[in-house]
């Protein structure tokens, strides 16, 4: 008969079992804990995460949000050569002006020579990058001499922001005879 | 008898689900809030979606560079909608010159954001062979690396394609910022989570196009839905332009195409 090697106690089976017991359990209540409820709904993501980005704040608004308040400023913005140009690109986000209906903040007003470098951002023909055909361009100083206007003037004392040639046009209006004298 | 009372049952219950209903539908009006809803909307349509995910629309982005002038609008709008800290860019708009030597010439000072003030001295004006705006952003690939390599399922892909990232998730690990082969992503000193451009997925959801769409000038920026046979960018990718996606080789499939793209450009 061969000698029985099994041990009569079994404690130290249960024990382990026992501990094996409780960490899965523990493990499971963790993860319950740790993961987000709606983790996974759609992927192997936090479904409500979607949501929170599309809550996120719309700080840009559209032109639509601007122009109700703002007529005399629409009619002229959409009559002249500029209508493409954003109210906020040069103005800032809405959100820093109107919350919840009410005028909060006066947005900045770009003016002298900071008008000039919102101008050239744009109209600057010495960065030579500009696709051939595309919108107007000048150099400075030389369009200043030109144009035979002083050295150190902004381009607003002569172009209206909104409506760049309608002061031009205007005094080209008035001012027939001095254009014929350039002429010659 | 019973049939009766079933009846009345029967409308009770409608009766009930149809209240329920008018006040779930009125307390999500009230969620939503009344700044973007009172702008008409750009992109039709998409205020009647409802459900987690754009289901009618498939939308693709089109940088035009042989229209962009490098005003740096689309980096300004950028910055208002999201107060992106200063030295990271969402989108950023790089210049390329290129000489006659093919060497390339790349730079983006401060991102475009102030726009392009002074021409590249260092490049004589003579040997210029090519010199052009390249406006970036996020690829929203079909196949994104970066949620690949997420360990946290921080970033993911929606079912309508768009790349996001889970702002509360995000352990800030970088992995996805060394993934991208587009480099939009960056740490965000101020959420300290990973940001990338969303295609101001925000904005989309509630019908207005994306920031820098709305602002460009020039419009070298298109946004519109593939699904519809009459959007500019439908015609667009399916005209014979010269149309392409950057990095083709890295496989991602990226749903940002740009007219006008030249080789070097990376």
């Amino acid at each position: 008969m061969q000698p029985s090697y099994r041990s009569k106690y079994n404690t130290h089976v249960i024990r382990i079992i026992v501990i094996l017991v409780v960490l899965a359990i523990a493990g499971i209540g963790v993860r319950a804990m740790m993961i987000p409820e709606s983790f996974g709904r759609y992927g192997h993501y936090r479904g409500e995460a979607v949501v929170d980005e599309m809550n996120r704040e719309i700080r840009n608004g559209t032109n639509a949000s601007c122009l109700p308040c703002h007529p005399y400023i629409k009619e002229m913005h959409f009559s002249g050569i500029h209508k493409t140009v954003s109210c906020e690109f040069c103005h800032g986000p809405v959100a820093a002006h109107i919350q919840d209906g009410k005028v909060i903040d006066k947005l900045p007003k770009k003016q002298g020579e900071a008008i000039k470098t919102l101008c050239l951002r744009c109209h600057n023909q010495i960065i030579r990058a500009r696709p051939r055909e595309s919108i107007k361009m000048v150099e400075m100083p030389k369009h200043l001499e030109d144009k035979k206007v002083g050295i150190d003037h902004t381009c607003d004392q002569c172009h209206n922001v909104h409506a760049p040639l309608m002061w031009v046009k205007q005094a080209k209006a008035m001012m027939g005879v001095v254009e014929e004298e350039a002429k010659q | 008898m019973k049939d009766i009372q079933a009846e009345i049952n029967k409308g009770r219950r409608a009766f009930i689900k149809k209240v329920l209903e008018g006040t779930i539908a009125g307390s999500l009006l009230l969620v939503i809030p009344a700044g973007a809803m009172d702008i008409p909307e750009q992109i039709t349509g998409m205020r009647e979606e409802d459900g987690p995910f754009i289901k009618k629309k498939k939308f693709a982005f089109i940088v035009d560079i042989t229209r962009c002038i490098g005003c740096g609008s689309c980096c300004v709008a950028d910055k208002n909608e999201y107060n992106v800290p200063d030295g990271h860019y969402r989108t950023w708009v790089e210049r390329y010159v290129i000489d006659y030597d093919d060497n390339v010439y790349v730079d983006s000072p401060n991102g475009g954001l102030d726009g392009y003030q002074v021409p590249r001295e260092d490049v004589p004006e003579a040997n210029v062979r090519d010199t052009f705006f390249v406006p970036k952003l996020c690829n929203m690939c079909e196949k994104p690396s970066c949620v690949q390599v997420c360990p946290v399922g921080a970033t993911y892909q929606t079912d309508d394609g768009f790349v996001l990232i889970d702002q509360k998730r995000c352990v800030a690990c970088s992995y996805c910022v060394q993934a991208c082969p587009y480099s939009v992503r960056f740490i965000n000193p101020v959420t300290k989570t990973a940001d990338k451009c969303t295609w101001c997925y925000h904005r989309v959801r509630k019908g207005l196009l994306p920031a820098c769409v709305n602002v460009c000038p020039v419009q070298a920026r298109l946004f519109g839905d593939l699904n519809d046979r009459e959007s500019q960018v439908y015609r667009i990718l399916h005209e014979p332009h010269v149309i392409s996606v950057l990095k083709p080789g890295m496989g991602n499939k990226p749903s940002l195409h740009y007219v006008g793209l030249r080789r070097e450009v990376v």
